[in-house]
Order: structure tokens, then C-alpha cells, then sequence
């Protein structure tokens, strides 16, 4: 009975699973990238040298940092998920 | 969806993609136990740090807008940066540690997926009841029953999400405040992001992710295995001692039908948070939670067999050979470990609680005075990282007759505290030429030992 339950226990397509393997990925590595950027600048000190007059606060700052390191990860991971998976299969004879 | 011909499809793909949702089932025993004081010393830690004080502060806040964090008593800035960074790396070999000794003990007992998984399911239990009930009423028709059941752990769980992100954002200011602002509506925009963003996340990964997030998107999951050994202690189901399994009365001497000990009730399944078969070997869905060893312990203990058919093994130990969990490997990690703590330690309690930035004015390269002097400017930052307030010395030393302008004898800065001097440094015509390097130093009035230099340059006319 119960190994008629968990037959085809519930898996992610393809898709699914690359989407979220981006996502998660490339949020951790953008989560350390902001603190490690953020350790050494200052984003007022950083937005003050563009001498853009720009009404940003600290938390701002962060935010948008860490949504812009978020976007360029996720960017990286999908093109280098998609290049991987669209990629010409390997004849099996010249393995 | 309005031709005959397509109405099978998404069923179909319904069928293909959703498949089976795992209903794990209760159980109890000694490591469900264990588990479960993890999940709550964790989680109550959890929520209930931010709230502790330390001399009308709040004890752990990690101050981003103002960039200082406050840890009891110690009060760090972005320049102390490094400790973080070695306290990562620490946390980092004290897993590969744990991972060697004993495989996945960090999944099934202390990854917040887990801990706040817990939460979520035990939830669930409350308001929908054990595993067949749960089962049911997924099944049933809407009715006001379901309606009721799903509605009140929704409720559950929400509340339950809202309040883990309040706690979190309550770790990056005040949180007592924050609760005010809560109760008067009046939270700034980023906060309320962010509480709610973390709160989402934990009523997606915990409430409907659950084991999938260990299974596709965990990146230790995958590598864990590079770190174990054949001495490493994991959960193994005892093949030689179970097989043939089969079902069979109590009374039945076993050894006579020729079965092995297990009985096949396949209660280890039912209990698995990720549907996974134990007896099948070891597989990397396998968070190491040990229901499946309560779980059949449970049933030897009925069955009058001895406990430990499931059961932490090496390896090696079920292919019978020598097994030792004292092994080489364990000290070069535990002495590695061992050293960067106290290297951490020392250098954080010996450390000058001063910090100085001194940063040269881009705009000239220098002044000539009259009287044959040349200038040079800078900003000269003294960080006084103590609680206390503080009287401090500037010198600045590297070129004969230089003397400093700009700035007293003697000068305070209150206890984390931040002060900005615009200083100039002087010197003779004759004594200034080309780059020539300088070293600022402060040092506190009362204690001459507690100093620092910060290296700078002068700029004078090249001949």
C-alpha cells in the first residue's frame, strides 16, 4: 500500500527545478556579495562621489545593492544553466 | 479548454508533474526527542534574542543604517570585518567536522529548513490532524469541515510567518521600537519589504517546499557526500540482519521460515519527511532526521527482536570490517577549528579599541604658505571604539619639522562614536620635496599603549 503511495513520489520538472536552482543560488551568492561590498563602502559616502542628487537613504542603499547583485548573478546562473542545457549532446560512440 | 480533445492534457500534466505529496507521519522515540529540543532551543533562540537588553540597548543588533554591530558588550564596524569573515570560515570547518563525524547531522537537526519545517508541520498536526486524517481530508470534497481545518492552519501559519519576519528585522533595529511603529502603522517602507519578504519565504520553503528545497536547491546536500568516509557514522539500514524481509505472525520463529528481521510494515517510509526508503541505502535525499530509526525501533521492540535493524553505522562496521570514529581526519579538522578559535578570541580581546582613517585631500597636491611653508590636507578620522567616552593625542611624524594644524593638544570622542578632523600638516620649504611618506599616530591620553599609526603621504615640490 505504501509503496503505491510514494510511487512517483512528487519531483520537479526540469524546468521548475532550473528556475529555482537559479533563484536560490544566485540569492545566496548575492547575499554574501552585499556584505562583503558593503563591509568596505559606505552607499552615502558611495552615492555622495557621483554627486547625484539623489535622496537615498543607508537602508536604501542596501536594498538596491543587493537586488543589483541579486539580478547580475541570476543573470550569470541562467544564462550559464541554459548554455549547459541547450548544449549539443555528445555522440555516444565518440565518448 | 473548449474542444473535447484537450481536456485530458493538463490532468495528465498534473498527473506527470505533482504526483505524490509526502504526508510524513508522527512518530515518537529518541531521536524525534532529540529533534525536537533542537527545533525549540533553535527557534527560541530565534525569536526571543532580539529582545534581550545589555545596558539600555538592545543586546545583538546588527545596527545597518548606522553600520555598527552590537554583540553583549562588544561594539563592531565595518573595519572589524575580518573577525566575521574568520567566524564564517570557523562555522565552515566546524561543518566539514560534523560532516565527517557523523554525516548529515546538520540537515536533520539544525538547518533552519528543517527547524522551521518542524514548526510548520506540527501545525499542521494541530489543525489537520495525524497522517490518515490529513490524508482524508486532502481527499474529501469542501466542505465546512475542510474548510475550517485548512482555514485555521493557514492562520496558523501565517501568524507564524508574520512573526518570524518581524523577529528578523528585529535583529536590524531596535525591535521594541519596531513594535511600536507596528501597533501605530507607521513602518518604513524597506522594513516592512523585508519583514514581510523574510516571512514569505518561510511560508513557502517550510509550509510547501519542505523537502524539496533539500532535495533541488541545497548546495551542501549535493557536496556533503565529498566528506564522508567509510568511517563516517550514518543511518544505514542492517541489510544482512533484515533480509528476506516479509510479513508474518508474532508467534512465528523466523529463523524457521527463513525471514530476516524485517518485517515489512514499511513504517520507516511512512515516517520519512522526504518519502524516501531507507532500505534502499544510502541516498542523498536523506536528511539524517533518524524518524525511520525511531520508527523501527518501535516495531522491534513489538516484535520482541533486538533494536537497531535502522541505526547509526560506518560503513565499514555493516561490511564487518575494523571501524574507528577516532580517526586521523577528526584531529587535523578539531585541531584546525581549535586554533582559529582562539586566534579569534585573542585577537578580539586584545584589540586597540581605536580606529583611524586618514584620507589625503584629492583636490591639491600642496600649498605654499608664506614664509617658505608648504600645507598639506587631510581628513583624519578617529573612531573611538569603546563605550566610554575618551581623551585622544594626534601626532604625526616621517618628515623633519612637521607640525599639524587644524586640531587641539588633547581632544574627545564620545564612546562609539565617530570624529572628523580636517587637519592640516605643515613643514619648512627646505625639508619637503618630491612624496615623502608620513605615519599619523593617535594614542589615548590616559593610556599611551593604547595606539595607533595610520600611514599617509606628504607632497612637496619636486626640484
Amino acid at each position: 500500500m505504501v509503496s503505491e503511495e510514494y510511487r512517483g513520489r512528487r519531483k520537479w520538472s526540469r524546468n521548475k527545478q532550473a528556475v529555482a536552482t537559479v533563484v536560490w543560488i544566485s540569492f545566496l551568492t548575492a547575499a554574501v556579495a552585499t556584505m562583503l561590498f558593503f563591509a568596505v563602502f559606505d552607499p552615502i559616502e558611495l552615492l555622495a562621489s557621483f554627486d547625484a542628487d539623489l535622496d537615498v537613504d543607508r537602508q536604501g542603499g542596501y536594498a538596491v545593492g543587493f537586488f543589483f547583485f541579486w539580478i547580475i548573478a541570476a543573470g550569470c546562473s541562467a544564462t550559464t544553466a541554459w548554455l549547459v542545457r541547450t548544449a549539443p549532446k555528445r555522440d555516444a560512440q565518440n565518448r | 479548454m473548449s474542444t473535447p480533445a484537450n481536456t485530458d492534457r493538463p490532468r495528465a500534466a498534473a498527473l506527470y508533474e505533482s504526483a505524490k505529496k509526502i504526508y510524513p507521519r508522527e512518530i515518537k522515540g529518541r531521536f524525534e526527542s532529540l529533534s525536537k529540543l533542537a527545533t525549540n532551543i533553535l527557534l527560541g533562540l530565534f525569536y526571543f534574542v532580539p529582545w534581550l537588553m545589555w545596558d539600555e540597548r538592545q543586546a545583538f543588533l546588527f545596527d545597518l543604517p548606522a553600520r555598527k554591530f552590537y554583540l553583549l558588550g562588544l561594539t563592531l564596524w565595518p573595519q572589524d570585518f575580518p573577525y566575521l569573515a574568520l567566524l564564517l570560515i570557523i562555522a565552515a570547518l566546524l561543518l566539514f567536522f560534523v560532516t565527517a563525524l557523523a554525516g548529515r547531522l546538520w540537515c536533520g537537526f539544525a538547518c533552519p529548513q528543517t527547524a522551521w519545517t518542524e514548526a510548520f508541520i506540527w501545525m499542521e498536526q494541530l489543525t489537520e490532524g495525524t497522517r490518515s486524517q490529513r490524508m482524508k481530508l486532502d481527499k474529501a470534497p469542501w466542505g465546512w469541515n475542510k474548510l475550517w481545518r485548512k482555514g485555521s492552519k493557514q492562520l496558523l501559519w501565517i501568524s507564524f510567518s508574520l512573526w518570524t519576519g518581524f523577529s528578523f528585522v528585529g535583529y536590524f533595529m531596535p525591535i521594541r521600537q519596531l513594535g511600536l511603529d507596528i501597533l501605530a502603522f507607521s513602518v518604513a517602507g524597506w522594513t516592512l519589504f523585508w519583514g514581510l519578504f523574510y516571512g514569505f519565504a518561510t511560508y513557502g520553503n517550510a509550509g510547501y517546499m519542505r523537502e524539496q528545497v533539500c532535495k533541488y536547491m541545497c548546495p551542501y546536500a549535493r557536496f556533503q557526500s565529498a566528506m564522508f568516509d567509510k568511517d563516517t557514522l550514518i543511518i544505514s539500514y542492517d541489510e544482512a540482519r533484515g533480509e528476506p524481509r516479509g510479513g508474518r505472525k508474532r508467534a512465528v520463529d523466523r529463523k524457521q521460515d527463513g525471514l530476516g528481521d524485517c518485517i515489512d510494515c514499511k513504517l520507516c517510509v511512512q515516517v520519512c519527511p522526504t518519502g524516501i526508503d531507507i532500505r534502499d541505502g544510502l541516498q542523498y535525499d536523506c536528511i539524517a532526521c533518524a524518524a525511520c530509526i525511531d520508527a523501527c525501533d518501535s516495531i522491534m521492540d513489538k516484535m520482541d527482536y533486538p533494536r537497531g535493524l535502522v541505526r547509526y553505522t560506518t560503513e565499514n562496521a555493516l561490511n564487518g570490517e575494523p571501524s574507528r570514529v577516532l580517526r586521523p581526519r577528526m584531529f587535523v579538522y578539531g585541531a584546525v577549528i581549535a586554533f582559529l578559535t582562539i586566534a579569534l578570541f585573542t585577537s578580539m580581546l586584545t584589540r586597540t579599541p581605536i580606529i583611524l582613517d586618514v584620507i589625503r585631500d584629492r583636490n591639491t597636491l600642496y600649498r605654499e604658505l608664506p614664509g617658505d611653508v608648504i600645507e598639506n590636507s587631510y581628513t583624519v578620522k578617529v573612531i573611538n571604539q569603546n563605550n566610554e567616552s575618551r581623551d585622544f593625542r594626534l601626532s604625526v611624524d616621517g618628515v623633519s619639522g612637521l607640525t599639524l594644524d587644524g586640531v587641539a593638544e588633547q581632544f574627545t570622542v564620545d564612546g562609539g562614536d565617530v570624529l572628523s578632523l580636517p587637519v592640516r600638516a605643515r613643514t619648512e620649504r627646505d625639508s619637503a620635496y618630491g612624496i615623502m611618506h608620513i605615519t599619523f599616530t593617535v594614542s589615548a591620553v590616559d593610556d599611551e599603549t593604547v595606539s595607533i599609526t595610520e600611514d599617509s603621504r606628504f607632497l612637496g615640490p619636486t626640484p
